[in-house]
């Protein structure tokens, strides 16, 4: 029993109009293929185009024309692989005369324009919002006129203040530009053609024809599959997985987004890692006198016991900023984390205004890390800024009652040692929040009978902590160690705003890689390199991850043992 | 059980300490940006720093062009309002040679030097020579020595110009009150175009929450209900990537911008971001947990694929599809580096609300009042629609880890 | 709310925004031309429909610090706009220097996107030459009656000039200096009068303004409380470059292909600025920007360029005024800090784009933008430093002129290596040193092995 037996119960005889269509079909793929084939011809006769693009066009083409001849095969001889072959081509067929028109005709790029209008039109979005609230009323009241008036006014309402909607940000200039565009006859071919692989497209697709076809209930929810999964995976392979192999190319190369770009094979890669270590006769000696420094710059030297090493490294900066990303992790996930775990177990404790308090902590989460870096730069403004203020403040009243304190005057954003700091606060500030919200969620699916048990068993309130809530807490824990592990490796916006003219800082301490990889490939272009120095740390965020995911498997298993 | 009740009290008080301290460090950010986004900039570069706008009173004097500063000042032990007539007066600190301790102020014009400037008459303290200077001293002449020269400034009673008193004009406190300067986010506008900035962001905004959800709801679908072939080895690649930093893409998603022609365009931040493989794994995760039943038999009703969506699978799942628009949303109006990246024309008109900052931040980096008023405009609308749908965010963020 | 209503309307609405965003080409159209071009399979009807006497559309950009200066350079474009035949102009206010202007340039540069014509700092002009970004202009300047290189100071024009294949100069011509700037030290009267230091503009006019007295003013300005500084200055190579240069010493060595930060006398330069912060300590935290402070009323001296005067006339609450910097062992050492409008070497009107950037730099022009108070008109001519003079406050603009005669060195691009990469490795390097972080002979010993890297082999 399925949809499509039940359908043709309901239209009895099997019109002879479907196979009309479907020979229409055929006759389409005949001309589609030779279509194809003539533009291969065309593509390498005439065209003025790049030969990566000649070979790519001619691909797709001769993919076209292959699979119209097949499809014409298979449709004359009813074979459901020619209605799914044919779909398919017509499909994407149609979707690239769709999505070409609407490029040539300037919708996409047309979308500023729109921007210009919107916010004379954002009072009337506002009222066709206010009028789906009047809606969603209706279930509060029992009567029905009373529940008919409101759909009424909602659908008015929303209707009138739609068409104003439109109006106010200009629809009519839109329509006429649209028709102004028609007469275009290369805009005018391409909608007639998009329309003509629609009609292919629904000629296909209806029930008669997937009847005609011998469609069985398992290739129907196939292609329904496929076409609900279309846009997604389409939009997903070309804005997506197409620059991801792209990038992975580029990293190959010493592209410099303005022309050149050879293969350099593994150099980009090599240049990355690069480093050399040399004995020392004492720390104080010359770094020029142990390494190369026409090659390398001196990374860092140490003792170990009682000889000493040096480190150089072709790159110094990106060294420099693996070594601040790790550090900015390292302090940033517990600064984030430990202080959400303590106050979501406070939060718990059944207090009034606790959804008060969740709602302030998760505040800055809400906020734009633009936004807030630049409130945080004046906070920690060493001269005038409120947080040595409050440390003054703080020392004077701790001097005053006895106590003998040094005011630090701390150059936060300016001083080396402390500006990597800065940004820790920050960012744990805004991280801070959401993590309590989620831990409390997690901590309120646990279930209040164990803690009873526990207090039972005689178990005091931080033993109960121990070994009740954290255990239990324990796949929340990965969830939010995890992401904010993920985000603090990718650190950028609060640096480049946050560290006034040299998002650098002072010494580089605050140069992270994907700083780094922002001067690099957009302000040096070395896009090549720049490439890869995201792969590596793709492949370093990956590790951090897989790391955590096995530590998480192994404690789970052993409290489940 | 008294001594029970009393740390019971004790702890709630010590919980609730704890709490509002939190919540102060969280609020007191926003609370310096809007406060000073009201402020004069002058007033934002004052030590100590203060909270709350303030201006300083001026006062309208006979005899003077331009209205006069009020200053606190203290004369006979009470503190008074006086207007400053006249600042930066050279200022001698003179001592007594026998008896350096004590030491007078007193403008260099109002002491003679002694025995007249030609033939000035001097003294040898501790081995140097010094000029004597004839000093008056509670009616008296007394001759003494320079010990340094500063500056003070003359301040008299509004009302009668004849009390006057000299002291330091830095350290002296202004008479102040309280006043906001709304007049900031006007500036702003016409400074950045922030207006139009604000309406980039909202289509942005909107554009990117509609179509991830459609996609993602699509996606979700397919991948959760739908049999086809691939599909589950579709499903582990798109898993796979979302772990891949953005970083990795900005190279060459940017120049397939330039392809096709979208870099400077509003469309560059709106259709790549449209498809998300997070979006897509948490609808089907969420879709999955819908039972079969009410599909199946829905479909022997007839219904299509794409009313069953619509009437069954989006009701049940407003959790998730609030989890996703509220990240989505979140996402969208707060990002920066990929706006920063594609969409840096000179001219405002494309800029979201993210760069525009970024460029006040540079124009206007000695008017901190006008940068904070920027950050408002950019902070304060997402505020104000999480202060309204709270229960909604949290709750869509709690979901989300829940389901992680 | 039915279901199929809710659908029906969403879809009807999304039309309806598709419908609206078809108007967007109609706005679009001015600033299309620069990109068409590179699309495939343009229609043939657009040259056809272009009458004999179209005007062309130039897109030109500047690095406008404040609404003030966006107001003045939108006068500046309308005026020519109507002034100059056969040119439509279309002013863009670029970003802010810490929106990285330059870095957006090129990238709009890579995409096709960029104006006409746009002004970049003196710094940058090799790296845009070298790169192909910016066209050279030679060829149109000696067809053009009436123009000379001798118009401008030389310092400028010796790099717009230089030809990096052969490494003459006089050869090429990159663009025309927009402005010229040198630095001052920004004073805070009231604060030099309550310490009862001598004035340094008096000591300036006596010759005796020099590091030691400087010293000692900066000393007693110190003194007046905890948290008043004598001295300021921002982090960036322009303050402590000129230490180095007063001392004798420089970045680069005589014809700019080597680094010469470890000579003796850039060391010495340099040793004495570690000394203000480290042994003298009457500075603002090295790092700190001294500006906010300075507003605030609690720095004495902040060496800053011409282009702080705006900021201190409306957010100064105190008396101030400017004096030159002290005289070094060396003598007297300032900065020549200049930019330049230049031709994208893409532009579809070259012939234009020369019309306008000589427009962008006549003597009227260039008198409007120094009226503004941010710099110093480019062009040597007695009536444009005298009209200057008149540009108050602050009163001793005479100090800005007289930097400009000091022997200022040029801020110049660095033809033979790579001027941010070279940056990039001093600056945290003098940092360290400043802060008392790096001593002075680490810093000599590893500074130009790391720094000559930059230099192309």
């Amino acid at each position: 029993m399925t949809a499509a037996t039940v359908g043709s119960r309901e239209k009895q005889s099997p019109e002879s109009g479907v196979d009309l269509w479907l020979r229409l079909v055929m006759i389409w793929h005949v001309i589609l293929g030779l279509g194809s084939l003539g533009g291969i011809a065309y593509v390498w006769a005439g065209a003025d185009l790049a030969d990566w693009v000649k070979i790519l066009v001619s691909v797709a083409l001769g993919l076209t024309a292959v699979a119209s001849i097949v499809a014409v095969n298979d449709i004359n001889g009813r074979k459901h692989r020619g209605r799914t072959i044919s779909l398919a081509v017509n499909y994407l067929g149609f979707l690239v005369a769709f999505f070409g028109s609407l490029h040539r005709i300037g919708v996409f790029t047309g979308i500023d324009s729109l921007a210009d209008s919107f916010l004379q039109g954002l009072p009337f979005l506002i009222l066709v919002f206010a009028g789906f609230f009047i809606g969603t009323l209706t279930d509060r009241y029992q009567k029905p006129a009373t529940q008919r008036a409101l759909k009424q006014t909602s659908k008015a309402m929303m209707i009138v203040a739609g068409i104003a909607f439109l109006l106010a940000v200009g629809i009519h200039n839109g329509i006429l530009v649209l028709l102004g565009k028609l007469t275009n006859p290369v805009i005018l071919l391409m909608v007639v053609v998009t329309a003509v692989f629609g009609l292919m497209l629904w000629a296909m697709w209806r029930q008669p024809s997937a009847e005609a076809m011998n469609a069985t209930n398992a290739d129907n929810e196939m292609l329904s599959g496929y076409l609900f999964l279309s846009p997604n995976l389409l939009g997903f392979l070309f804005f997506f997985a197409g620059p991801l192999l792209l990038s992975l190319y580029v990293s190959f190369t010493n592209w410099d987004a303005f022309g050149t770009k050879d293969w350099v094979g593994l150099a980009n890669y090599g240049r990355i890692v690069n480093i050399d270590v040399a004995r020392l006769n004492t720390i104080t000696q010359l770094a020029s006198e142990a390494i190369d420094v026409t090659v390398y710059d001196e990374l860092t030297r140490f003792e170990i016991f009682g000889k000493s090493y040096i480190v150089g490294a072709q790159d110094k900066l990106f060294w420099l900023s693996l070594r601040n990303t790790l550090t900015f992790v390292l302090l940033s996930v517990p600064l984030s984390v430990i202080p959400a775990l303590f106050l979501s177990n406070l939060l718990n404790s059944k207090i009034a205004g606790m959804k008060f308090f969740r709602a302030v902590y998760f505040l800055p989460s809400v906020a734009a890390v633009v936004g807030i870096a630049l409130v945080w730069q004046w906070l920690f403004n060493a001269t005038i800024g409120y947080i040595n203020y409050f440390i003054t403040v703080m020392v004077d009243f701790l001097n005053s009652v006895g106590g003998s304190f040094f005011d630090p005057q701390i150059r936060w954003l300016s001083d080396s040692n402390t500006a990597l700091l800065a940004v820790v606060i920050v960012a744990a500030w805004q991280w801070m929040g959401f993590n309590t919200v989620l831990f409390l969620a997690g901590l309120q699916n646990i279930p209040r009978s164990l803690y009873e048990a526990a207090t039972v068993d005689g178990a005091n309130s931080w033993q109960q902590f121990w070994k009740v809530t954290l255990p239990l807490l324990a796949p929340t824990t990965f969830f939010v160690i995890t992401t904010t592990t993920i985000q603090a490796m990718q650190i950028f916006e609060q640096v480049f705003i946050l560290i006034p003219t040299n998002p650098a800082g002072p010494n580089n301490s605050t140069l992270t890689l994907v700083l780094y990889l922002y001067q690099k490939g957009f302000q040096r272009f070395e896009q090549g390199y720049a490439s890869a120095i995201a792969w590596v740390l793709f492949v370093i965020i990956f590790g951090a991850t897989l790391f955590q995911f096995q530590r998480q498997r192994a404690s789970g298993s052993s409290y489940d043992a | 059980m008294k001594s029970y009740r009393l740390t019971e009290t004790l702890k709630k008080f010590l919980i609730y300490a704890v709490l509002i301290i939190f919540a102060f460090v969280m609020i007191f950010p926003f609370l310096y940006m809007l406060t000073t986004s009201f402020k004069l900039p002058k007033d934002t570069f004052r030590y100590p720093p203060r909270l709350l706008p303030r201006d300083a009173l001026t006062m309208e004097v006979a005899g003077f062009d331009d209205p006069l500063p009020l200053y606190y000042v203290t004369v006979d032990g009470r503190e008074e309002q006086f207007v400053l007539i006249e600042s930066n007066i050279r200022t001698g600190v003179y001592a007594d040679p026998n008896n350096p301790d004590v030491t007078v102020e007193l403008p260099v014009s109002e002491v003679e030097p002694r025995g007249g400037f030609t033939n000035q008459e001097a003294i040898t303290v501790a081995g140097e020579e010094q000029k004597l200077w004839d000093v008056l001293v509670n009616g008296e002449i007394v001759p003494m020595i320079q010990v340094s020269q500063t500056a003070l400034g003359r301040f008299a009673d509004p009302n009668d110009l004849s009390r006057e008193v000299l002291q330091n004009v830095r350290l002296s406190q202004p008479v102040e009150e309280l006043s906001a300067h709304p007049q900031n986010y006007n500036e702003v506008v016409d400074l950045q175009g922030m207006d139009r900035s604000l309406s980039n962001t909202a289509l942005v905004t909107i554009l990117v929450v509609s179509g991830q959800l459609i996609t993602s709801i699509l996606g979700g679908y397919a991948f959760a209900r739908l049999r086809f072939p691939g599909r589950d080895k579709l499903f582990v690649v798109y898993l796979g990537t979302i772990m891949i930093p953005f970083v990795v893409l900005i190279t060459p998603l940017y120049q397939l911008m330039v392809t096709i022609g979208w870099v400077d365009k509003l469309a560059a931040l709106i259709v790549p971001w449209i498809f998300t493989a997070y979006g897509t794994f948490l609808m089907r995760q969420f879709f999955i947990t819908i039972p079969k039943e009410i599909e199946e038999a829905a479909l022997i009703d007839g219904a299509s694929r794409l009313e069953i969506l619509l009437r069954i699978f989006i009701p049940a799942s407003t959790p998730a599809l609030a989890t996703l628009a509220t990240f989505t949303f979140l996402y969208a109006w707060n990002s920066f580096f990929w706006p920063l990246v594609v969409i840096n024309t000179g001219n405002v008109e494309n800029h979201v609300l993210t760069l525009s900052l970024n460029v006040l931040r540079g124009r206007a980096s000695d008017s901190p009042n006008l940068i904070l008023a920027g950050a408002a405009i950019a902070i304060l609308p997402p505020m104000i629609i999480f202060i309204f749908g709270q229960r909604f965010f949290v709750e869509s963020a709690t979901s989300s880890g829940v389901k992680g | 709310m039915s279901k199929r209503f809710s659908l029906l309307f969403v879809l009807m609405l999304a039309l309806g925004l598709l419908l609206v965003a078809c108007g967007g080409e109609t706005t679009e159209t001015a600033v299309e031309p620069t990109t068409a071009p590179a699309e495939v399979a343009a229609p043939t009807e657009a040259p056809a429909a272009e009458p004999a006497m179209e005007e062309v559309t130039l897109r030109w950009r500047t690095r406008p610090d404040n609404q003030a200066e966006i107001d003045v350079y939108q006068s500046v474009s309308d005026e020519l706009s109507s002034t100059l035949e056969g040119v439509n102009l279309e002013y863009e206010a670029g970003g802010s220097e810490t929106s990285s202007y330059q870095d957006v340039l090129k990238t709009e540069l890579g995409a096709g996107t960029a104006p006409d014509v746009f002004w970049i700092p003196g710094t940058d002009i090799a790296d845009f030459a070298t790169r192909g970004l910016i066209m050279n202009l030679r060829d149109m300047a000696t067809a053009t009656t009436g123009y000379t290189d001798a118009d401008f100071y030389p310092g400028p024009m010796y790099h717009l000039t230089f030809n990096p294949e052969t490494g003459n100069t006089g050869e090429t011509l990159w663009g025309l200096p927009r402005d010229v700037s040198t630095f001052a030290l920004y004073i805070n009267l009231d604060l030099l009068a309550e310490s009862g230091a001598p004035d340094p503009r008096e000591l300036a006019a006596n010759g005796e303004w020099n590091w030691d007295s400087f010293i000692e003013v900066a000393t007693a300005i110190n003194n007046l409380g905890d948290d008043i500084y004598g001295y300021g200055q921002n982090a960036w190579w322009g303050p402590y470059g000129y230490w180095i240069n007063a001392a004798g010493g420089g970045f680069f060595n005589e014809d700019r292909t080597a680094c010469a930060l470890d000579t003796a006398e850039s060391l010495a330069g340099l040793e004495f600025e570690q000394r203000i912060y480290q042994e003298f300590n009457v500075a603002v935290p090295y790092g700190e920007d001294s500006e906010p402070p300075f507003l605030a009323g609690k720095v004495g001296m902040f060496q800053n360029g011409r282009w702080a005067t705006p900021g201190t006339r409306s957010s100064a609450n105190f008396n101030w005024d400017v004096v030159e910097l002290p005289d070094g062992p060396a003598g007297p050492s300032n900065w020549l800090f200049w930019g330049a409008y230049v031709v994208n070497a893409n532009t579809q009107h070259p012939e234009e784009a020369w019309k306008l950037v000589q427009a962008l730099t006549t003597a009227d022009v260039q008198g409007k933008i120094a009226s503004l108070g941010a710099n110093v008109p480019s062009r040597v001519s007695q009536a444009a430093l005298d009209s200057f003079l008149t540009y108050t406050p602050p009163a001793n603009n005479q100090a800005f002129l007289n930097g400009l005669a000091n022997n200022p060195a040029t801020e110049g691009p660095l033809w033979a290596g790579n001027w941010p990469e070279f940056d990039a490795v001093m600056g945290p390097a003098v940092a360290a040193v400043l802060n008392g972080e790096m001593t002075i002979d680490d810093y000599a010993a590893s500074i130009c092995n790391e720094a000559n890297k930059v230099f192309n082999p």
